[in-house]
This record gives C-alpha cells, structure tokens and sequence, in this order.
C-alpha cells in the first residue's frame, strides 16, 4: 500500500508544484501588461488633454533679423497645466530642430495654465527672406506656424 | 493520479481567474480614462464652434495714451474676460482695465455682450488681435484717434 501511495504523493506535489508555477508566470506576464495599458491610457488621456495654439499673427515683428530670433506668442487652449520650460516644447523651424528655446510665461501667472499665454523665443535662427514653417510639438500636440520673411 | 490532475487544473484556472481581473480592471480604467478625455474635447470643440468675436472698435486716445479695444460676443459660449488674450501690434499686452457692459469686476462675458480693454500703448498701434479663451480670434486694423 506504501508503496503505491508514496509516488502518487510525489506526482501529484510535482503536479500541483508545475500548476503553480505556469499561473504564477501568468499572472505576472499579465499584470506586467496591465500596468503597460493603464500608463498607456493616461498618456493617451494627457494627450487628448493638451492643446495650444499659435496667437500671434504671421505678419509682423515675429522674426528679428537683428537678434536672429523668432518670438511666438503660445496659448493654451487645452486642459491641463502644461510646464513652461523649453523641455516642455520640440521647435522644428524649415525641417531643423532647435534647442535654443526660451520659455516665460507672459500673463502674470507663475505657471502655463489653462488659458495661459507663453512667449516662446527661438534664437540663433539666421533666416533668408522668404517662407518659412516653424513647427512646435507639446505632448503629441503639433501646431504649424508659417510666416514669411522679407 | 486523479488528486493531481484536478489539483492542479484547479490552480491553473485560478491564476486565469486572477490574470483576467487585473486585465480588466487596468482595461476598463483605462478606456474610461480615454473615453472621459474625448467627451470633454467634444464639448471644447461645440464651445469653440459657437463662439463668434469680433472686434468692433478700437480707439486710441491721444490725450490719455490709452487704447479702448471694444470686442463683441456674437456667439452662444460664454466667454472668461481674465482668459481672452489681446495682441497689440503682435506684442502680447496685459489689460489694465476691462469693462462688460459698464462692469469692471465681472469675469463673465456673456452672448451679445461688449467688452471694451483698456491698455496703455504710448503709441497708435496698427493692429490688435483679441484671441478668447478657446483660441478663437478676432482682429482690427482701423484704429480710430480721438483727442
């Protein structure tokens, strides 16, 4: 009698052992993917959150030969209070990304509300007169601005 | 033999039972997430389609350097008057007094209402642009002088 007992003790111990270990592996795979989901579904909410938009006009003193910088008035028209540093922003101007960017909140707030205006400074941008596109991205959020120059 | 078999079956299935939870709590909050972000953009975006400014009159003063910027609410979105943002010759100008229909502390600026700003400029400017707070614009390029 022992000697049927022990081996299916044994069996089903490694049975039970072997289960244990495929659900476990299971439940981490998918909790490892659920945590992906959930900080996949806050960005993308952050995103939808976000918006700005160009205020200033394409005509007038948005480039300055003198100093080599264009200045852009920003609003922000979405939801969510977005950093007012130049980290905050990707400046692409005729197809060139540009890391001398300069961010100051303009409306007497300390930080980019909603509603907010920022005065976004390029420099050491040397343009050559005519079109030119200047391209900022804030949280997936693109916004084109053309301008010419003469 | 038997035990082992529905034993293990057993465990397995929990672990299922417990992956499938946690997937779908992290779904379901998510899609809610993303769902409740959409509707507010949709509602942003019927704001933003019903409203209608238009810049009416704009007045320099000689006497004074001041600049009245009258603006009218044409459209059906009640508008903030601390959010809507006036560009004097491309430059962004903060109001030193803002006035609804003869009321200097209201922030609301309801349909077919005026809102006259009030900025020091020091000179006649060529064009202002009043942006509301969802972005819309409106701009002027007759300045009319008085004084």
């Amino acid at each position: 009698m022992a000697d049927v007992s022990v081996p299916s003790l044994i069996l089903f111990i490694a049975s039970i052992v072997v289960a244990a270990g495929v659900a476990g592996v299971l439940i981490d795979t998918v909790t490892g993917i659920s945590g992906a989901l959930d900080d996949r579904g806050a960005d993308v909410a952050e995103n939808i959150r976000t918006d700005i938009e160009v205020i200033s006009d394409a005509e007038g003193n948005v480039y300055d030969a003198g100093a080599d910088t264009i200045t852009l008035y920003v609003k922000n028209t979405g939801r969510r209070t977005i950093p007012a540093t130049n980290e905050s922003f990707d400046v692409i101007v005729d197809a060139e990304y540009r890391t001398n960017v300069s961010v100051a909140v303009v409306d007497g707030g300390s930080e980019w509300t909603p509603h907010g205006v920022v005065e976004v400074r390029v420099g050491n941008v040397a343009l050559d007169a005519g079109d030119h596109r200047v391209r900022l991205t804030v949280s997936g959020d693109d916004e084109t601005f053309r301008f010419n120059t003469e | 033999m038997g035990f082992g078999v529905s034993g293990s079956t057993a465990v397995v299935f929990l672990g299922v039972l417990i992956a499938s939870g946690t997937l779908y709590t992290a779904a379901a909050g998510s899609a809610e997430r993303v769902s409740e972000a959409r509707n507010v953009e949709g509602e942003e975006l019927l704001d933003r389609r019903n409203t209608v400014i238009e810049v009416t009159e704009v007045v320099y003063n000689n006497s004074t350097d001041t600049l009245d910027v009258a603006v009218t609410n044409n459209g059906t979105t009640t508008l903030s008057v601390a959010d809507t943002s006036l560009l004097v010759d491309n430059e962004y100008v903060r109001p030193n007094a803002t006035v609804v229909d003869g009321d200097g502390d209201t922030d609301v600026w309801a349909s077919d209402q005026r809102l006259v700003i009030t900025v020091d400029t020091g000179v006649v400017p060529d064009r202002v642009k009043v942006v509301a707070e969802n972005g819309v614009a409106a701009s002027n390029t007759t300045i009319e002088e008085v004084g």
